[in-house]
């Protein structure tokens, strides 16, 4: 897994052109994707055309940010004329009549479009078993899940099929990917970048992001993935300085908190790799703060009040009719009934159940009450980040599992996203990186920062990228 | 007693839909080209911001009906509802953001902002989305009216106002009507789907005479919702419907809470245009017309502008004779004037008639016409000369020996019968008066 900032230095400097590389890309993707199925849809055709047409410009000494990179994109962002099945036998067969807003700056910034990555099921799930496409395996051992839901973007970075990938996070979609596959993932702060062609989830939640190698990939990635977008009203009207402050990382200028009740309960070695994150921040100056995080046992109730309801209604227009798979039946009832029985799989009908029966009328305080408690979320981080910038925690309780271990066991599956969804339902940002290995599998910690210190996030991943080393039992 | 409330939805005219920037013009642009992806619901998309110019009409609605603008930010809820003609299963649809208001002594309970679906055709299982995310408001009533009369006289004030303001999309299709009747000793009962003035009061005759009729055997009035059955004149059931609805309201995720601005209310206010009691109130003042006549042009926002520039040209009198004439003539075909196409057609009719230029009969016949026929042009017709009037009469003399046998017995009516002759024979060129005239004196020849 080359470094990003020597790929990109190789291109520059002529040592290597966007075509040659990008068929080194292809070579990987032919050798290890029969194993890992990270992708859903390859797109050789466009992207060597692509990457014919940005040899041109950077051998004149031109080029956009990515200077050929080659990306993957999850498979729930359009991109106009290639299918976007979100991983679904429901959307086998849809192609997009537009591209999303992140994909275009993708390629408007010379990003070269490698394929469709898979993915869980419209996103639902955090070990990439839920894809009708077939699982995805982790990159680093195949009898283990590579998480989800950005389950072929974690794969396909850690593999080296793509320099980067995009993905999408509700409730931990990014890192706990990133987290079983050793790469970086971040989730923006929500609005920070564009959802416009992103299909929902839940989209008071929803926010895309980039998964790298490295800290400077997520850098590089942001800072064309940012930015306001008409087409997305929650989108923010704010920049951050990412590649400007990658290298600015001060210890001594920065608090860190950790909270016993984001590391209770959680597996030893992963306890282990997280206090050696926060040891490695103490060695070199940083003051830690024990945090008091009092509330944090509502978050992962609150967040299936509001995903569950937001989901269902993101539903509502597979109806067989005017989009994805159909089932001509005698009424019209019946036709919108087969075709959602056959097109979605089970973790689907399970969410859509949920979130139709709790905002049924006669539930709807529920959805309310799941709102306030989003507040208190609120206001409980607001609080302890006037203590410290950053709090460190597991991305996931656990290593990467075995696959099927616990695909028929919803709660025990839910139980992944526990550290993730806090992020989520308070919109502040979070990255996952590498920091500890358990019997080659790859643990990852979180950082969790005020909304709009994305970038700070990106510079203490970097510091410990060159000043640190990583656990390993 | 008889109580009667509506929920009426009018098209809004802006140049672009509510969430997106394609045109509203759905009628005329061929199916499905005013379509993208947010209109379409395309997974992935989102809609773009509120339109602003579908603010500023409704809070110039709300204003004209006296109510008050809610100062709370807005919010959009999804609406959720399986239906081929709404792109997402759901329909985006705003809180109330006007309440309290008036008008014609009916009390408006609120009013607020909706998208429209797109066109259903289901004999031919076809589906036009050039009208999903059209513009609606939704204007809701107290249930204050007792009569079908009054419910009448309210839509009619209403959809002045409406013209007035120039805010409805397509004149000829106005607005929907979802009508709430309910008689003493039963339960409320909702008539969707009505599609003009007219088709109203059809539909609350029939419902009102249902409810007496049940209650005077002896039979319970459900609560219940029924669907107006235009050409066959009745109300149906669509009960089961009802009661399995639960749309799972929900707070638009995608849509930020909209303040309307207090300067743009303010600013809506001072430039309000004439309203029609206002207008009606200037006819009687400054042409010293009455009452009624006043309100009858006022009503149809063409004609009271028809008679203002009429009474310059040829005198208040004229005006209105010429504009009653015409009221009564579209009533007959249920039209407001603003539906006539080509309507300079009407000035160019006064100035013949006025001028002298036609007969009376010609003249109602070039009405008429200008009225069914938008191709039809009214042009001036030279009348017959006496001479020539004097040989057609001999002719029809002539030609009806039976007719004349009947006069010299006395018979009175056969003078009648042959004018007719004479005025079909001449298509109208011919003064009556003067045709009498002339056969009367050929008559007494004989």
């Amino acid at each position: 897994m080359p470094m990003i900032e020597e790929t990109l230095e190789r291109i520059r400097n002529g040592e290597i052109t966007p075509s040659e590389h990008l068929e080194e890309k292809i070579e990987i993707l032919e050798r290890r994707d029969p194993e890992l199925n990270a992708f859903i849809t390859k797109t050789l055709d466009i992207a060597r055309e692509q990457a014919r047409q940005i040899d041109g410009v950077v051998r004149e000494g031109g080029g956009e940010a990515f200077y050929g990179l080659v990306w993957g994109i999850k498979d729930n962002f359009a991109l106009k004329g290639v299918r976007m099945t979100c991983g679904s036998k429901m959307l086998e067969n849809y192609v997009p009549p537009y591209t999303a807003t992140p994909v275009e700056k993708i390629l408007s910034n010379h990003g070269i479009i490698l394929g469709k990555l898979n993915m869980d099921e419209f996103a639902c799930g955090s070990s990439g078993e839920t894809s009708y496409f077939g699982p995805t395996k982790n990159a680093r051992n195949p009898e283990y899940v590579p998480g989800g839901s950005s389950s072929g973007a974690g794969a396909a970075v850690a593999a080296g099929m793509v320099d980067l990938a995009l993905g999408s996070d509700t409730g931990g979609s990014i890192r706990n990917p990133a987290s079983f596959n050793g790469v970086v993932g971040l989730k923006p702060t929500y609005g920070l970048v564009s959802r416009y062609g992103l299909a929902d989830l839940a989209m008071s939640l929803d926010v895309p992001g980039p998964l790298a190698p490295d800290a400077y990939g997520i850098a590089l990635a942001m800072d064309v993935l940012q930015g306001y977008d008409p087409r997305d009203r929650v989108s923010a009207k704010r920049k951050l300085p990412f590649l400007r402050s990658v290298d600015s990382f001060d210890p001594e200028r920065v608090r860190i908190g950790i909270s016993e009740s984001l590391l209770s309960g959680v597996d030893p070695a992963v306890r282990r790799t997280t206090e050696h994150v926060v040891n490695f921040f103490e060695s070199k100056g940083s003051e830690i703060v024990e945090v008091d995080l009092p509330d944090i046992w509502v978050a992962f109730p609150t967040y299936y009040l509001v995903m569950y309801p937001e989901f269902a209604s993101a539903m509502q227009k597979f109806d067989g009719i005017k989009f994805g798979h159909r089932v001509d039946a005698d009424t019209l009832y019946d036709t919108v009934a087969r075709s959602r029985e056959e097109g979605f799989g089970k973790e689907i009908k399970r969410r859509i159940i949920m979130g139709t029966f709790i905002s049924m009328a006669k539930n709807a305080e529920w959805y309310k009450l799941a709102l306030r408690a989003r507040t208190t979320l609120l206001q409980m981080f607001q609080n302890a980040f006037r203590k410290v910038d950053i709090i460190v925690s597991p991305t996931v309780p656990t290593p990467p599992f075995k696959l099927g271990e616990r695909v028929n066991d919803p709660v025990k599956m839910y139980m992944a996203d526990a550290l993730t969804v806090p992020a989520n339902l308070t919109g502040i940002p979070a990255i996952s990186f590498p920091a500890g290995w358990k019997d080659d599998l790859p643990i990852g910690v979180q950082l969790m920062g005020p909304r709009f210190t994305d970038h700070v996030l990106v510079s203490a991943v970097r510091f410990f990228e060159k000043e640190g080393s990583q656990w390993s039992e | 007693m008889v109580r009667i409330g509506f929920e009426i939805h009018v098209q809004l005219k802006t140049r672009s839909k509510l969430f997106c920037s394609c045109p509203t013009n759905f009628l005329e642009a061929e199916p499905n080209t005013n379509i993208c992806p947010i209109c379409t619901a395309q997974p992935g998309s989102k809609p773009d911001g509120i339109n602003e110019e579908v603010i500023r009409k409704a809070v110039l609605v709300a204003l004209a009906l006296n109510c008050k603008i809610l100062d709370r930010p807005l919010r959009f809820m999804r609406k959720h509802y399986f239906y081929p003609d709404l792109p997402s299963n759901y329909q985006r649809t705003s809180e109330p953001f006007a309440v309290e208001g008036e008008l014609n002594g009916v009390r408006i309970r609120e009013i607020h902002i909706e998208e429209d679906p797109g066109r259903y055709e289901l004999r031919e299982g076809i589906v036009d989305y050039n009208r999903s995310g059209v513009p609606l408001i939704e204007i809701v009533t107290e249930p204050d009216m007792t009569t079908v009369e009054e419910a009448r006289d309210f839509l009619k004030h209403l959809r002045a106002v409406l013209d007035y303001l120039d805010v409805i999309l397509y004149p000829e299709i106005g607005f929907r009507v979802d009508a709430n009747v309910s008689i003493e000793g039963g339960e409320r009962v909702e008539v969707k789907n009505i599609n003009s003035i007219h088709g109203v009061v059809r539909a609350l005759k029939y419902e009102i005479a249902r409810h007496k009729r049940m209650l005077a055997m002896g039979k319970k009035i459900v609560r219940e919702t029924r669907h107006w059955d235009e050409v066959r004149g009745v109300t149906v059931s669509l009960r089961e419907k009802e009661t399995a609805e639960d749309y799972r309201y929900m707070p638009d995720p995608d849509i930020p809470p909209y303040s309307i601005d207090s300067t743009l209310v303010e600013e809506l206010r001072t430039k309000m245009p004439e309203l029609p009691h206002q207008k009606r109130d200037r006819l009687i003042r400054d042409y010293g017309i009455d009452e009624s006549a006043a309100w009858t042009f006022v009503l149809d926002k063409e004609l009271g502008d028809l008679f203002e520039s009429l009474a310059k040209q040829f005198g208040v009198k004229n005006a209105v004779a010429f504009c009653l004439n015409l009221r009564g003539e579209l009533n007959y075909r249920d039209k407001y004037l603003a539906e006539i196409p080509r309507r300079e057609r009407l000035t160019k009719l006064a100035e013949l008639y006025f001028g002298g230029d036609i007969t009376k009969p010609v003249y109602v016949e070039y009405l008429r016409k200008i009225l069914d026929d938008p191709e039809f042009v009214p042009i001036a017709q030279e009348q017959l000369s006496d001479d020539e009037l004097r040989t057609i009469a001999r002719e029809i003399i002539a030609a009806n020996p039976q007719a004349i046998s009947d006069y010299k017995n006395g018979e009175k009516k056969a003078v009648n019968f042959l004018v007719g002759q004479i005025v079909a024979r001449t298509k109208g060129r011919a003064d009556p008066k003067k045709a009498i005239q002339i056969l009367r004196e050929e008559l007494q020849r004989l």
